[in-house]
């Protein structure tokens, strides 16, 4: 069978899974403005449920009928318990929240089903081949594409002619509108909540013969569903099937045609769309309007004496910290001011300026990736490295900034996202340079002017230099015009353009600034590290980046340097003594979206009386 | 068109701003049908209409918020037809919103400092503090008074009265020193108290100021306009003094008697 045929095949049977994952994505975001983030954990979750049903019953079949029923139940508890409370917040806190619950879904499958990769078997009735052409083409395959046409019809007519249908299609043209209907609002989220987890889990089910299952497999298809949603157009079940075949297409015939381009085929797919057409496909609403942040901390108060000689003496206790504290706990504490100064360069962006990035770690993972690289491909010295991998990141910061400033909210995290694992993938896949997935390292350590940097001591003195310097400087910029700008741009983007701002340019800017100081911290992680590898850079860094600005809270520059202390302690401490500081550090976010939404550094500070100046 | 006058220079009659033959729809739904309309120099233009009239999606083409289907309009000689709000406000327009649309969470004097460094520069500095820019906190703290507001400018907006808040609109517009004025019901939803006062202060607003202002409140008009132009389903019925308007049979049977 000619190889053309077996490729359109192929990619119709990716396009069927990507459809019945972007389907629910895109339903979900229509109504209630929510990109679930857990989608992706859902797939995984109906795979892995559906998989023990089967070790049971034997039976596929029942398998992929009942798995879906727990997997929606439990989605459907997620959005009743933990979304539904946020509805009033805005929508970014939602997705944040589902965001949480990727760390406590992940550490689930792996302590119920284990980190290993799980096999299942086709069905007995599907095993076979068929004859197609000259050639033979899996039977199961064929079904997969059968009952991913046979859903889409179904979605379709429910949609379109029935009365829930007629409901959702009013929600999701005027979100006004479905608030007019009523009572019914919160009934007809969760159902359709409900049916979008029980499409991806299905989906799971269907996938995991040809697929594999394993801790992870999350990401493996919630990436492609966005990139499929995003082009297909938010919020319209039609843009979700024509984006899924299209984006189903340009991978498979992408990895058989131009397998070196492969990997970044469907961004491309999806830059050029975006730049043509930056509704998608079929977009029903404009994104833009998604995703207000809601106001958190806004107004910072002068430093007044008390606090002035309280972070002095902060200060000093962090200077001469390194008498008290052993080796371990040293490198732990660099470690910290490390990522305090890549917090804080994402709450520029997320805090200050409302523009929630998903995908900061890639310009951290450039100006790591600019030391290690060069220092052990071209022996340049790691502080030229530094240097360079700075300015890397500034102008990578340009460019991507460049196409994703004109988009707000959630469509900013989402485009923010796909760049970011654009990078992962090309970081993953040059393997000469990069060392792809195994990662990189240099021999040895430079030294900071006279000191050695194999020196934990020196390591913790420089790490704290240039936290201090940073937090320092980025407080003078929020001072300065500069920064009220970008507050200005957080609490009202339309007024800032009417009061003749040019939002656009100063939020490219905030980019900028935010991703080059990632970038310098980047270079400083490669130096503490002397390794780095593509974990780096993965979407999750990135959200782990989040969590921590967001749990020390946003808007503030002291928030995010404890959240990243918060985060780093709980990771270590956690881990060194039970396996599931993924699902604690899950439930902890969970909580601080649900309970401290202004983080505890902006809880703790609006309890602090203000004096009145 | 005979009607519209080619940019008469001299003499005086130069209009700040002028659209011509402008439209815009909403699916089906016409919201501006054909409106060729001009502001003098000086000129206080008040637009009336029933409420769907298509008013605020006037104003909003007017201020780059919204996007004309077609036509032009022009500020003084340059065409301005579907540039962005930023570019139109620091080319001369500002306007203020129908619903208040300001920094609920920011303090007097901020919103209005934010306003006046859009026009007053040193935006782009970010290592010297707002609080040194002594000039630019001066003047948000004089258009305060212009528009009336008294007492502590580090109170918060959102705990302003709602009077208080559009006035405080009008001041953020008059921060960015416009040629147009636009103004989409300053008084709505006022006391008749605050709506006197409103009047005032609109009244001793610079004379040579142009304005253009959507109004509801008939004595409002007719303590301020020079002119008025009554929009009706998207539609100028007329345009002409207050008399005139008032005189108009078409304007009498769809709009004023509905008034009535
Ligand atoms: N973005 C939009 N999409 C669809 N229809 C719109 C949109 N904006 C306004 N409309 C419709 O256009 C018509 C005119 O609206 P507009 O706000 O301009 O009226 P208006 O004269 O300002 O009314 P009011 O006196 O109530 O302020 C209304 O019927 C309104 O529903
Ligand atoms: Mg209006």
């Amino acid at each position: 069978m000619d190889l053309f045929l077996v490729q359109l095949l192929n990619g119709l049977v990716y396009a069927m899974l990507l459809f019945l994952m972007a389907a629910g994505l895109s339903l979900i975001f229509g109504l209630m403005n929510v990109v679930s983030l857990a989608h992706g954990s859902f797939f995984m979750l109906g795979a892995y449920i559906g998989l023990s049903i089967y070790q049971i019953t034997n039976n596929f079949w029942l398998a992929l009928v009942l798995a879906p029923i727990p997997t929606a139940a439990l989605g459907m508890v997620v959005e009743i318990l933990f979304l539904r409370p946020l509805y009033r917040r805005g929508h970014l806190d939602q997705v944040l929240m589902t965001f949480g619950f990727t760390f406590v879904f992940f550490d689930l499958v792996r302590s119920i089903w284990g980190s290993n990769i799980r096999n299942m078997a086709v069905p007995e009735a599907l095993a076979g081949a068929v004859q197609i052409g000259a050639g033979i083409y899996p039977v199961y395959r064929l079904f997969l594409i059968a009952i991913g046409l046979a859903l889409a019809l179904i979605l379709w007519l429910c949609i379109e002619r029935t009365r829930i249908g007629a409901m959702v299609r009013a929600g999701v043209d005027d979100s006004a509108m479905a608030s007019g209907l009523g009572a019914n609002v919160p009934l007809l989220f969760t159902g359709v909540f409900g049916v979008g987890v029980a499409l991806a889990a299905l989906g799971g089910v269907a996938a995991g013969p040809i697929m594999g299952l394993y801790p992870g497999m999350d990401s493996e298809v919630m990436i492609p569903a966005f990139i499929v949603i995003v082009v297909g157009g938010m919020g319209s079940l039609r843009g979700a099937f024509v984006g899924s075949v299209l984006i189903g297409m340009a991978d498979t015939f992408g990895k058989t045609y131009v397998p070196s381009m492969a990997l970044f085929l469907i961004y491309l797919v999806m830059a050029v769309v975006l730049l043509t057409r930056p509704q998608g496909f079929f977009g029903i609403k404009h994104m833009g309007s998604s995703g207000n942040i809601p106001p958190r901390n806004a107004v910072a108060t002068a430093p007044t004496t008390r606090s002035r000689i309280i972070g002095a003496m902060v200060v000093a206790a962090m200077a001469i910290a390194p008498l008290f504290v052993n080796n371990h706990q040293l490198t732990l504490v660099s470690e910290i001011f490390i990522f305090a100064i890549l917090a804080m360069s994402l709450d520029i962006l997320l805090g200050f300026t409302g523009l929630p990035s998903m995908g900061h770690a890639a310009f951290f993972g450039l100006g790591a990736y600019a030391v290690i690289v060069l220092a052990s491909l071209f022996n340049v010295d790691p502080w030229i490295g530094v240097a360079i991998g700075v300015l890397l990141a500034a102008a990578g910061s340009a460019f991507v900034g460049y196409f994703c400033v004109s988009a707000t909210g959630i469509t900013f995290l989402m485009l923010t996202l796909a760049f970011s694992q654009l990078a992962y993938s090309v970081v993953v896949k040059w393997r000469d340079v990069t060392g792809g997935s195994d990662g990189i390292g240099i021999p040895e350590k430079p030294a900071f002017f006279i000191w050695s940097l194999e020196s934990r001591m020196v390591m913790y003195y420089m790490t704290f230099g240039f936290f201090i310097l940073c937090y320092l400087g980025l407080r003078r910029m929020i001072a300065s015009p500069l920064g009220h700008v970008l507050v200005g741009i957080r609490e009202n983007e339309g007024r800032m353009l009417a009061i003749g701002h040019n939002v656009q340019g100063y939020k490219l800017l905030a980019f900028i600034i935010s991703g080059t100081i990632a970038g310098f911290a980047g270079g400083l992680y490669a130096l503490f590290n002397g390794f780095i590898s593509p974990d780096a850079i993965h979407w999750s860094a990135s959200g782990d980046i989040l969590i921590m600005v967001m749990l020390g809270g946003g808007g503030t520059l002291i928030g995010p340097a404890i959240g990243a202390a918060i985060f780093l302690l709980m990771k270590n401490l956690v881990s060194s003594y039970s396996d599931h500081w993924m699902l604690i550090i899950g439930c902890v976010f969970i909580g601080c979206v649900l309970f401290f939404p202004e983080g505890l550094w902006g809880t703790f500070r609006r309890l602090k009386p203000v004096r009145a100046s | 068109m005979g009607h519209i006058p080619s940019s008469q220079t001299g003499a005086g009659v130069m209009s700040v701003l002028r659209t011509d033959r402008l439209c815009r729809s909403f699916g089906n739904l016409v919201v501006t049908r054909d409106l060729s309309l001009e502001v003098q120099r000086g000129e206080r233009h008040i637009i009336i209409g029933p409420n769907g009239a298509g008013k605020t999606s006037l104003a909003n083409q007017i201020g780059g918020q919204l996007r004309p289907s077609s036509g032009r309009i022009f500020l003084e000689d340059v065409d301005i037809t579907g540039q962005s709000p930023d570019r139109i406000n620091r080319l001369g327009i500002a306007r203020t919103f129908q619903k208040n649309n300001l920094f609920p969470n920011l303090s007097i004097l901020e919103n209005l400092r934010l306003a006046v460094q859009a026009r007053r520069g040193h935006t782009l500095n970010c290592v010297r503090p707002v609080a040194h820019y002594s000039a630019v906190l001066d003047r948000a703290r004089e258009l305060a008074a212009i528009v009336h507001i008294e007492g502590e400018g580090s109170r918060l907006v959102r705990h302003l009265s709602y009077g208080e808040q559009r006035q405080l609109e009008i001041g953020m517009a008059l921060a960015s020193e416009p040629k147009l004025l636009l103004l989409d019901e300053p008084t709505s939803g006022m006391s008749p108290l605050e709506t006197q006062r409103m009047i005032e202060l609109i009244r001793d607003l610079p004379s040579d100021l142009a304005i253009l202002m959507i109004e509801h409140d008939m004595k409002v008009v007719f303590s301020l306009a020079d002119r008025v132009t009554v929009l009706y389903y998207g539609e100028a019925l007329a345009s002409g003094t207050c008399a005139e308007v008032q005189a108009s049979a078409r304007v009498r049977e769809v709009y004023l008697g509905m008034a009535g």
